[in-house]
Order: C-alpha cells, then structure tokens, then sequence
C-alpha cells in the first residue's frame, strides 16, 4: 500500500516537474524564435498557395528575424490586420518609413509612409486586403517575416488568412 | 541499519567518486609521463566534469526561469516604470505601476482604462495613455473653447488614446486612432510612491466623446 502511493505521488511529482519545465519553454520559443502556420486565401498568389483552394502552403514563420523590427524590402510578412485585431496577415513589404508610395486603389494617388510604418501589399493585386485598403501600417504590429524555402516542422498549427 | 547503511554507501560515494566510476590504474603500460596522466585524468574527473556539470545546469536553470519570466511578462503581466508627465496627475513621472495583459489577450479593454501601447512612431518604444474611445465612437477633436466643433469617428479596429494631461501630451489628437493590436496591457494598480498606493482614478476630464 505504501509503496504503490510512493509511486503515484513520485510520478506526480515528476509530471509536474516536467510540465513546469516543458510549457514555458516551448510557449517561449514558438513566441520567440520560430512557429508554424498554415495560409489561407488567394491574396499572395503566386507566391503563397499557387493550388488556389486545393492545397494550403505551410510556411515558418520566423519571430527571432524581428526581434528588433527591422525589415526590407521585398521580405513577406505576418502582422496583425489593422481592422480585426483576432486575425492575423501575410502580405509582402513593399515600401518603409520614408519612401513614398505610388499607390494602387488608395484614397490617395501618392502616400509618403511615416515614421515607424511600412506599406504592405499581397502579390495577387485587386484581391488583396493590404495597404491600399488601410494605408500603412505601424511596424510594431509585424508577427514575423516568412522563411520562404520553409522548412515544415509540425510543431504546432496556427490559422493565418490572407485573404479579401 | 538498512537506513545508515544506505547513508554510508551515498556519504563514501560522495567523497570518492573516481573510485565508484571504474577507474584506470594510474600506471598503465607505455606511460612514461605517469605524472602528466595523473594530472590529466584527476582533472577530467574531478575539476571537468564538476564545473562543466554545474555550467550546464546553470544554463538549464537560466533557460528555465527565463521561459516562465517570458510567459508570465506575456500572457499575465509584469510591474512596468513609467516615465514622462503625459499621465498626470493620475501617473507621474518615475512612478512604478502593474500591468496585466489578460484583457488584451480576451478583448476586454474598455473606454477609460489605462493601457501600455507600442508607440506607433516608434516600435522599440511603449505609450501609456488613456483609451478615450473605441471603434465606431465619435471623438470630438476641437478644443471645447472652439466655436465650430469637429469629429472623428474610430475606425474598426482601433482605439483613440489621449493621456490626462492633456496640455502636455503626444496622442491620438496627433498621430490619429492606434490599431488594437499594438495595445500590449491593461494598468490598473499603482505600487510606488506609497502614498499613492492603489488603483487608479478616473480620468479628471470627464467624459469627452459623445455617442449619439
């Protein structure tokens, strides 16, 4: 009796050890260096997801590259959709602080991007929700840029949509 | 007695560890520099592996308590200095405050919390401010001494911020309504100075949007 509660309360013991140990660091590094996400829509054709509905790219997305949110141009990236804070976007970086824009669809026909922005768009013009609907956008809401040659490692899924 | 046998094997394990690990006599056969070995294989056991040992587990502690530091900071919230007088006289300057970051993460927050933002001119940099109103409000942008009065409304998706001292203050007056997501925790308590000590107050401006 004795020895089988020892048991139960070592393994106890141990599991929580364990999860102590595991969860920080795992949550930690998906939110730091690196996750895996799974992209939706048709607004970086043909760059992301050629196959249209038939097959979604899987992509790394790669935290540690912003950790000081600097970008170039050309990088494609995730950030936070300006509209609706619950959804995420992948859109191409076209223009940084300072460059002006010579816009496709925007109220205005040229659009200097202030401090601390960048312009964004999606490779599939005319189907792409990105700065030509909600102007530019502020460089703390970038997520990560994207490894292009992307390495699928299932860690862990998450939804991106880039969609209209 | 099964108890201090015990407590003897681990004590004289302790004291002689190179004698438990199957040691290699200390003179084999060719070794001429039987000093030199000596020297090298007391090091690697003792000395080497202690310290390399006691390294790695420091990393590992280090590596440990970071992650949950990483996840408390991020997902609970974390005791934040403030500095500038943007805030008075609900927050002063130097004075030392809790955020929590719970109601960012459930879309909790509401018009008249104070909140710590990412400065939308400057990603590496934090704002404190005041949420005045969110998406779909009308803010009313003229000073009230002014004749002619004028209104923004918020964009979804966004908040607009002003910070109570309103003379003195960068917000959303200047650089327009800020999106949502870089609103990064809720301040609700204050910590230092003592006298001080407790939840905020009220915005001293009163309520100054109007929802018709």
């Amino acid at each position: 009796m004795a020895q089988s509660q020892g048991w139960v309360r070592r393994y106890a013991k141990a599991f929580c050890k364990g999860f102590f140990v595991a969860v920080p660091v795992a949550v930690t590094f998906l939110d730091r260096v690196a996750c895996v996400a799974r992209v939706e829509g048709a607004s970086m054709q043909p760059s992301l997801n050629p196959g249209g509905s038939q097959s979604s790219d899987v992509v790394l997305l790669n935290h540690w590259k912003v950790r000081n949110f600097e970008v170039q141009r050309g990088d494609i990236v995730s950030l936070v959709s300006p509209k609706n804070p619950e959804q995420k976007i992948i859109k191409r970086v076209i223009a940084l602080e300072g460059d002006i824009v010579k816009t496709m669809g925007h109220k205005n026909r040229y659009v200097k991007v202030p401090r601390g922005h960048i312009w964004v768009e999606g490779d599939h013009h005319g189907h792409s929700f990105d700065s030509n609907s909600f102007g530019p956008c502020g460089t703390a809401q970038l997520l990560c840029p994207k490894d292009l040659d992307g390495i699928f490692v299932l860690v862990g899924l998450e939804m991106i949509t880039a969609a209209i | 007695m099964q108890g201090a046998q015990r407590g003897t094997r681990s004590w004289v394990s302790r004291i002689t560890p190179w004698a438990e690990s199957g040691a290699k006599p200390l003179s084999h056969p060719g070794c001429h520099e039987s000093c030199f070995c000596q020297w090298w294989q007391s090091l690697h056991r003792t000395m080497l592996r202690g310290v390399l040992g006691k390294t790695f587990r420091l990393v590992g502690y280090t590596i440990q308590y970071g992650c949950i530091a990483h996840c408390a900071f991020e997902y609970v919230g974390g005791v934040v200095m403030c500095s500038g007088p943007s805030m008075e006289p609900t927050i002063q300057n130097s004075d030392i405050v809790f955020a929590e970051n719970l109601s960012r993460h459930f879309y909790g927050i509401q018009r008249g919390d104070i909140v710590i933002a990412k400065s939308p001119s400057d990603p590496k940099s934090n704002i404190c401010k005041r949420v005045i109103g969110l998406e779909g409000d009308k803010i009313l942008t003229s000073s009230p001494s002014d004749f002619f009065k004028s209104h923004n409304y918020v964009p979804t998706g966004h908040v607009w911020l002003e910070g109570d001292n309103l003379q003195n203050s960068t917000d959303s007056r200047y650089y327009g309504p800020i999106p949502y997501g870089l609103i990064r925790g809720r301040i609700f308590f204050k910590i230092w100075p003592l006298s001080d000590f407790g939840f905020l107050r009220d915005s001293p401006n009163g309520h100054r949007f109007s929802d018709d």
